[in-house]
């Protein structure tokens, strides 16, 4: 009886601070991830019916330049509530320390345990955390069951990426070298490389952010094996468009990407319905780590912001409670990164598209498994070095992936001041 | 006092006055408004970027003064790529753009032209549209296997290129795309000129006898020097600086072969926040702009 | 009488080598414009498909049924017509304002002698040099946090209303105007301004439309600036509206190529209305005719 009056009044409490709550919060985001964010608003008005949302979709690179423009003037025309992707995050937090408020003032501590470890790598700066994990990118192997079946191979017997390099030369006999087993976009963009670095427990710099460790074991291996795939001749070279292209095309029997993919091949192949299916991806060795992380991002909560209290309390809606990232999956396939939602029973529902598979199932269970990795502050200048050492590196410009990577971490030290490890 | 004569004193104000009346004032009330606006906006933000260049930002912005940028700028084998790759395309973008838009100014111009509005509307149209657009188009013309330009290159049974994804080929986009751009830019300045020249200088030409390819060379070229200066000068200021095709086309792949000094000054700038190294980058941009515009205006200038 | 009958015969021969000569001219015109105009059609095809088609193997050709569609996608997620509303206005205005401060810099520097000509006019042109990347953010700084006019048409306006082009141009262009022809009309009793404003303005004026066309188009296509200082979705520009749609893993196509196609048709009618006065430059010439 008492511990019932006590909770009542403990409902009637925040009841009445929900009320309290008022005014505009202004979130700026991107395409889906931005209607993901508005499909989480009646949810929350439900629970703060004063305050009045207002999402603006600025397009991804916008949200980044305004970011920049709007720190650098001391926080002028920022809005309430800023979307960041994690890899882009750290030089938010390094240059413009004050322009982002330190979400644990708010209560964020007390969410920490309720994400996967890597998703908190990148948003925080000393004690202080900058950003909630939204989404994430749990790498998979993306294919197509009909070539796949064609070619005589068996998706489910692919465990090492010496499977998938077999697998690919049956592709290739079968369709006359006409269909691949994937588009890296060598030369565009690093990703590959990255996916199979962090799978390696290996990335541009080690997880303290202050040493260069690109060309350590685990990236070597990786890079060995983007320059084996192409050896075998199992993969072609394109770019994000000319990737689309190529599935839509039916040139593709597969494709590796973080999972937001998902909703890149449905929209743009869905005359393809049924046809494709979802596999981990294959190990360095057999029985090794199937597991990696590409992209994902967070919220943040600007300094200048004049209703910060409402800013948080939509943030927490929509991240860290297992309805929030539910409906956001629901609504637009972003990949959940709180832990309760990855148990959610949505999660094992079939998917139509996708062959009446359970993909979400397939995609989620390896997010445990996800190595930590840190972007820091160099993200970009790192991933620009890689870009062309890769690119060089398949041309046959280095004898061998560990040169290639010693050079990689010499010019990515010299372009960020941080040692290469030893 | 009016009725003591001062003779030391006269001389003096009576040069004061001489200088003022000498002193034109009409031009500077004409430069006046530009001068108001482009001094406020512009003074600071040159002055402080400028000046940034000596910070390591990297740093924060407690960084001490120093020359930590100007010397990784020496070192960076980016930036030398950049530049290198900068200046191939000047040397060979800027000659052919600047001759097609001379040729088509002067067919433009020619009373024998029938339309002629629409054909200016031709060459002048693919300024109008919008860079994003304008990229994509062109990604897909130039797309490996599905691309226009090889389907028609295997129809005449030449092979295929594989565009994008090859250093020469990749620049032969990026120059192609530039050139498609704004020849008709350039040719609508040079037409404005050519409308400046009279046609007695050329009946005066005729009757002496001189053929159209000599008054090409003797009359049109010379006369036309202020309007094809100007494009000079401007193109080579805007390819030194050339961002949008390298950015949206190539995304300066593949590697960072067709990285220019814009987009790797954006690079560091606005991807990485490297404002200092991205101010030392910017200013070794003006300087080298500086430098030839110099000598350009200094060569072919000789006004009036 | 010999050079009266060989006149006629000589006219027949210059209009039979015209002819062939206009033959061989449009021979050659008329691919060269074809190949111009061959990605702009492929725009305009492209926003009349659905976004799917433009990935796809084989590219359309021709028109499809789904421009309608396009647009009112584009117009629900960007208020497209407000946009453009409000790019015809600032472009305006840009243009206006511009060619007259450009205008009379230009005139002073050309045709007036005076302490601080040179190194005036170098510095206007040295900043020209200086890539806008490194100034944009001061700017900003300048323009939304010290003087707090972001969303404003005046935010975007005002910073490269002195355009160092504009004034560079309009030099070169009063250079070609005779001294003689000012100086009778100050002997006439003309002050400086009716000097500028009515003698020397009309000389330039064909000079004067192709600026209006290049700043206007400046204005029109410009991106990165008024996307700083325009945060109200109510005020975005057409570029910034298109902007919006280029997203992380999503781009709209559709919407991007029908905005394209639609922003072009206003540039295509100024340009043929301004057209008459290039074409009042040479009437001079073609009259004689």
């Amino acid at each position: 009886m008492k511990k019932l009056a006590l909770l009542t009044a403990l409902a009637l409490a925040s009841a009445a601070s929900a009320q309290s709550l008022s005014g505009t919060v202004t979130v700026w985001s991107w395409d889906a991830a931005a209607k993901a964010l508005e499909s989480t608003i009646p949810s929350f008005n439900k629970k703060y019916p004063n305050v009045k949302v207002n999402v603006v979709d600025l397009g991804n690179q916008n949200v980044y330049d305004r970011g920049l423009a709007g720190c650098a003037a001391g926080g002028a025309d920022m809005p309430d509530v800023y979307s960041i992707e994690n890899n882009e995050a750290e030089v938010f937090w390094a240059r413009f320390p004050n322009c982002f408020t330190d979400l644990n003032t708010l209560g964020a501590d007390k969410l920490a345990k309720n994400f996967p470890a890597f998703k908190w790598t990148e948003l925080m700066a000393g004690n202080k955390r900058f950003a909630m994990p939204w989404d994430s990118g749990p790498v998979v192997i993306f294919y197509r069951r009909d070539l796949y079946q064609q070619a005589g191979v068996n998706a489910n017997a692919i465990k090492t990426w010496d499977d998938f390099i077999a697998a690919g030369k049956k592709v290739n006999a079968k369709f006359d070298g006409k269909v691949k087993m994937g588009v890296v976009a060598n030369g565009q963009d690093d990703e590959w490389f990255r996916m199979l670095a962090n799978q390696n427990n290996c990335f541009y710099f080690d997880n303290a952010g202050t040493s260069v460790t690109v060309n350590k074991t685990g990236c070597v291996d990786a890079l060995t094996t983007i320059k084996k795939l192409y050896d075998a001749q199992v993969v072609a070279t394109g770019d994000w468009g000319g990737q689309i292209t190529s599935f839509k095309a039916g040139r593709s029997a597969s494709a590796m990407f973080g999972a937001w993919y998902e909703g890149t091949i449905r929209t743009n192949a869905p005359d393809q319905k049924g046809k494709w299916g979802v596999y981990p991806m294959p190990a360095n060795k057999a029985g090794g780590v199937r597991a990696a992380n590409l992209g994902g991002s967070a919220l943040a909560l600007p300094s200048s912001s004049k209703n910060k209290a409402a800013a948080y309390a939509f943030m927490e809606n929509a991240l860290a409670t297992t309805n929030g990232q539910v409906t956001m999956l629901k609504s637009q396939g972003l990949v959940p990164s709180l832990l309760s939602a990855t148990k959610d029973s949505y999660v094992k529902v079939a998917q139509p598209y996708w062959g009446n598979q359970k993909v979400w199932q397939t995609i989620l269970d390896t997010l445990g498994d996800v190595p930590q990795a840190r972007g820091t502050q160099y993200f970009q200048d790192a991933r620009q070095v890689m870009i062309v050492v890769q690119a060089d590196y398949i041309k046959g410009k280095y004898k061998t992936a560990k040169e290639a990577l010693d050079d990689a971490a010499k010019k990515i030290s010299s372009a960020t001041g941080l040692p290469v490890a030893k | 006092m009016t009725t003591v004569p001062q003779p030391p004193a006269r001389p003096h104000p009576v040069r004061k006055a001489g200088w003022w009346a000498r002193t034109p004032k009409a031009p500077y009330l004409f430069i006046l408004p530009y001068l108001i606006i482009f001094l406020t906006f512009w003074a600071w933000p040159i002055l402080s970027s400028f000046m940034m260049s000596f910070k390591d930002s990297r740093l924060g912005d407690t960084a001490p003064f120093g020359l930590a940028n100007w010397s990784r700028l020496v070192q960076d084998e980016f930036f030398r790529t950049a530049l290198r790759n900068t200046l191939v395309i000047l040397v060979i973008q800027v000659p052919l753009m600047l001759s097609l838009a001379t040729v088509l100014a002067v067919a433009l111009n020619s009373k024998l032209l029938k339309a002629a509005g629409w054909f200016r509307f031709a060459f002048f149209a693919p300024l109008v549209v919008g860079t994003v657009a304008y990229s994509a188009v062109f990604r897909l013309l130039f797309n490996t296997d599905f691309g226009m330009v090889n389907r028609g290159l295997t129809g005449l049974g030449l092979p295929a290129v594989d565009w994008l994804n090859q250093s020469g080929p990749a620049m032969t986009v990026l120059i192609l795309a530039m050139t498609w751009r704004w020849t008709g830019y350039n040719a609508i300045i040079l037409l404005a000129g050519l409308q400046g020249i009279s046609e007695d200088v050329y009946e005066a030409a005729s009757i002496d006898g001189a053929t159209p390819w000599q008054q090409f060379w003797k009359i049109t070229l010379p006369l036309l020097r202020p309007s094809l200066l100007f494009c000079l000068v401007l193109s080579v200021i805007g390819t030194l600086q050339l961002f949008t095709e390298p950015a949206l086309i190539t995304n300066s792949g593949p590697g960072n072969s067709t990285m220019t000094l814009g987009t790797y000054l954006y690079q560091q700038g606005f991807r990485s926040f490297n404002f200092g190294y991205a101010s030392a980058i910017a200013y070794t941009v003006a300087a080298i702009a500086a430098i030839f515009s110099v000598v350009q205006l200094r060569l072919f200038g000789r006004d009036e | 009488m010999t050079t009266a009958m060989q006149a006629p015969k000589d006219k027949a021969g210059v209009k039979a080598r015209n002819r062939i000569k206009a033959f061989w001219l449009h021979l050659a015109l008329i691919p060269l414009a074809a190949l111009f105009l061959a990605p702009l059609w492929m725009m305009a095809v492209f926003s009349t498909h659905p976004e799917s088609a433009i990935f796809s193997a084989n590219p359309p050709l021709w028109f499809g049924g789904a421009f309608g569609e396009n647009f009112r996608g584009l117009q629900a997620d960007t208020n497209y017509l407000r946009a453009l509303l409000n790019s015809v206005v600032i472009a305006s205005l840009y243009t206006v304002f511009s060619m007259l401060l450009t205008s009379m810099g230009g005139y002073a520097f050309a045709k007036f002698d005076f302490p601080g000509k040179g190194w005036l006019f170098g510095l206007i042109l040295a900043t020209l040099t200086i890539p806008t990347f490194v100034t944009i953010i001061p700017q900003f700084i300048m323009v939304a946090r010290d003087m707090q006019i972001s969303n404003t048409y005046w935010a975007v306006i005002l910073p490269t209303l002195a355009n160092t082009i504009g004034i560079f141009y309009m030099r070169q262009a009063f250079q070609t105007v005779p001294t003689d022809l000012l100086n009778a009309a100050r002997i006439d009793g003309a002050s400086e301004w009716r000097t500028f404003w009515q003698i020397a303005l009309p000389v330039v004026r064909p000079a004067m439309a192709a600026l209006a066309i290049l700043l206007f188009l400046a204005s029109w296509n410009d991106y990165l600036w008024p996307l700083l200082v325009l945060t109200n979705k109510d005020s975005y520009t057409m570029p910034v509206a298109l902007g919006t749609l280029i997203g992380l893993t999503r781009v709209s196509w559709g919407g991007i190529m029908v905005g394209t196609a639609i922003a072009t048709i206003p540039f295509l009618m100024l340009f043929l209305a301004l057209q008459r006065h290039f074409v009042a430059g040479i009437a001079g010439g073609a009259v004689k005719d």
